[in-house]
């Protein structure tokens, strides 16, 4: 095994921690999570500025809440702590970003909760059961062409591009019935929208422009696919976001585009990297991989620790409404609030032994879907479940899958993504 | 024990159906809907209760 289990630095200058700095998040996780560890244990409202985007003007900075009790303080008060604001942003979204952006996950209650509930129950652990068998399908599939990549390929593959990302974006599509020619298109963009800046996927750094063209080309399908729904509706999620009406009225353009791209990219990319950090960490820890193979009956609490130890969306952005006091910090009206998922999964006043990778780990509450409140993540029962499928077809169809690494770290403070993780099938040669 | 929902708080997360399906279902309006208000398996109503993301479900004993 080349890859060893994390031993965190005993010692970590906080000082040269910025939170901001999408460079700082593609260092060592042992080492960012030890730096989480100080911050959430002696500043848990550590105060950052907002980083410089070309195009995009800096607001006055936010604090970083790391500790559970806090996150969830914060989470379940949305009239207090709103989401309208932007919520998946440290600035405030420019205005022609929102036309693509800002969507329900940006919004508040009463309009969120009447655009969501369009569509909730086709998330729902009753409706999704009727799909198991696609998504079996679909992983089979996937497992079966990784496989054939690696014959062709002396026995190397990439478990992102392989494995990890193709198995979301096919069972999105399928939900949202986009045809197979647009998907590649999709992936495309839906890696720029949640590249975090990351220059390896931003041509020209220049970030305003290629988040608007890639915005641009997901509402061009949108457009194009909501005409063929409204004139031949089909039993699928574009058709309900096209075909419903909340207090009588259809959903305003700008509501279906950005709800379209929203469920296109949050349902490829948060699956994608717990697929392959998953893989990942199953690699460093041998033994946990093991004993969770030789048991599905651990496939449900195996993929709940995936989710809390990967915290595939690292935070999301809550804002004041007002003036008050949260866990001993004293706050006015407009302050900035970033969760990280990430530190509050590691609190060991809720965890016992946070840093460790346990497949087994019952009860488990953490907020890697997000914590209490309206926005809990839409999609969980479809992750859970395609999760669940995806491990366990790994474990009996690629029980030779070796992680050979390094992990390629993309570089986003919100999205805590692989772009490439090198690996064999068929042992070494 | 006896269990309500506020269908104004359910944003129909179904974090209710996952741990009890006998007793709770998201209808097609996306809300939750009671299926039995007197349920016996009353150790899951409580975690389902405790686990609503938006606390719309009240347990009475």
């Amino acid at each position: 095994m080349s890859v060893e289990a994390p031993i965190p630095p005993a010692e970590v200058d906080l000082a040269t921690v910025d939170l901001s700095d999408r460079e700082w998040w593609v260092r060592p996780p042992a080492e960012r999570h030890a730096a989480l560890d100080r911050l959430r244990a002696e500043r848990p409202f550590a105060f950052f500025a907002e980083p410089e985007i070309p195009g995009i003007p800096s607001g006055p900075g936010y604090h970083a809440v790391t500790r559970y009790a806090d996150l969830e303080a914060i989470s379940s008060q949305p009239a207090v702590f709103c989401s309208g604001k932007g919520a998946v942003s440290m600035q405030d979204v420019p205005a022609e970003l929102h036309e693509f952006y800002g969507s329900l996950i940006s919004m508040d209650d009463p309009r969120h909760a009447k655009i969501r509930r369009i569509v909730s129950k086709t998330f729902t652990p009753r409706m999704l059961e009727r799909t198991l068998d696609s998504v079996r399908t679909i992983v089979d599939d996937v497992l079966a062409r990784a496989r054939a990549t690696a014959e062709a390929n002396d026995g190397v593959i990439d478990v992102v591009a392989d494995i990890a990302a193709p198995i979301p974006l096919r069972v999105i599509c399928d939900m949202m019935g986009v045809p197979e020619a647009d998907r590649p298109g999709v992936l495309a963009n839906s890696n720029i929208i949640l590249s975090g800046g990351d220059p390896e996927l931003i041509e020209n750094d220049d970030p305003l422009t290629a988040f608007l063209t890639a915005g641009m080309e997901m509402a061009a399908l949108m457009e194009r696919l909501a005409g063929e729904r409204l004139a031949d509706p089909r039993d699928d999620l574009t058709t309900a976001l096209v075909r419903s009406e909340v207090d009588g009225e259809r959903l305003s353009h700008q509501e279906i585009a950005s709800f379209f791209i929203l469920l296109l990219v949050a349902g490829n990319e948060t699956t994608r990297n717990a697929i392959s950090q998953g893989l990942l960490a199953l690699s460093e820890w041998p033994q946990e991989r093991a004993r969770w193979a030789a048991d599905p009956s651990l496939d449900r609490t195996g993929v709940e620790e995936v989710v809390r130890w990967v915290s595939p969306v690292t935070w999301m952005r809550r804002t004041a409404t007002q003036d008050g006091e949260v866990g001993g910090h004293r706050f006015t009206a407009g302050e900035k609030f970033l969760l990280f998922y990430n530190a509050a999964n590691r609190d060991p006043e809720v965890f016992a032994d946070p840093q460790r990778f346990d497949v087994g780990r019952d009860p488990n509450p953490h907020v890697g879907f997000g914590s209490k409140g309206p926005h809990f993540c839409l999609g969980a029962h479809l992750a859970r479940r395609e999760l669940q499928v995806t491990f366990r077809a790994i474990f009996d169809q690629l029980p030779d899958l070796e992680v050979t690494g390094p992990p390629h770290r993309l570089a986003s403070s919100f999205v805590n993504g692989l772009k490439r993780l090198p690996a064999r099938l068929g042992g070494t040669r | 024990m006896r269990v309500t929902a506020d269908r104004e708080l359910c944003v129909g997360s179904g974090a209710c159906e996952m741990l009890a399906p006998d007793v709770f279902e998201v209808s097609d309006d996306g809300v939750v809907h009671v299926l039995q208000d007197r349920p016996d398996d009353e150790e899951s109503v409580r975690q389902a209760a405790q686990q609503c993301p938006t606390r719309a479900l009240t347990v009475t004993d």
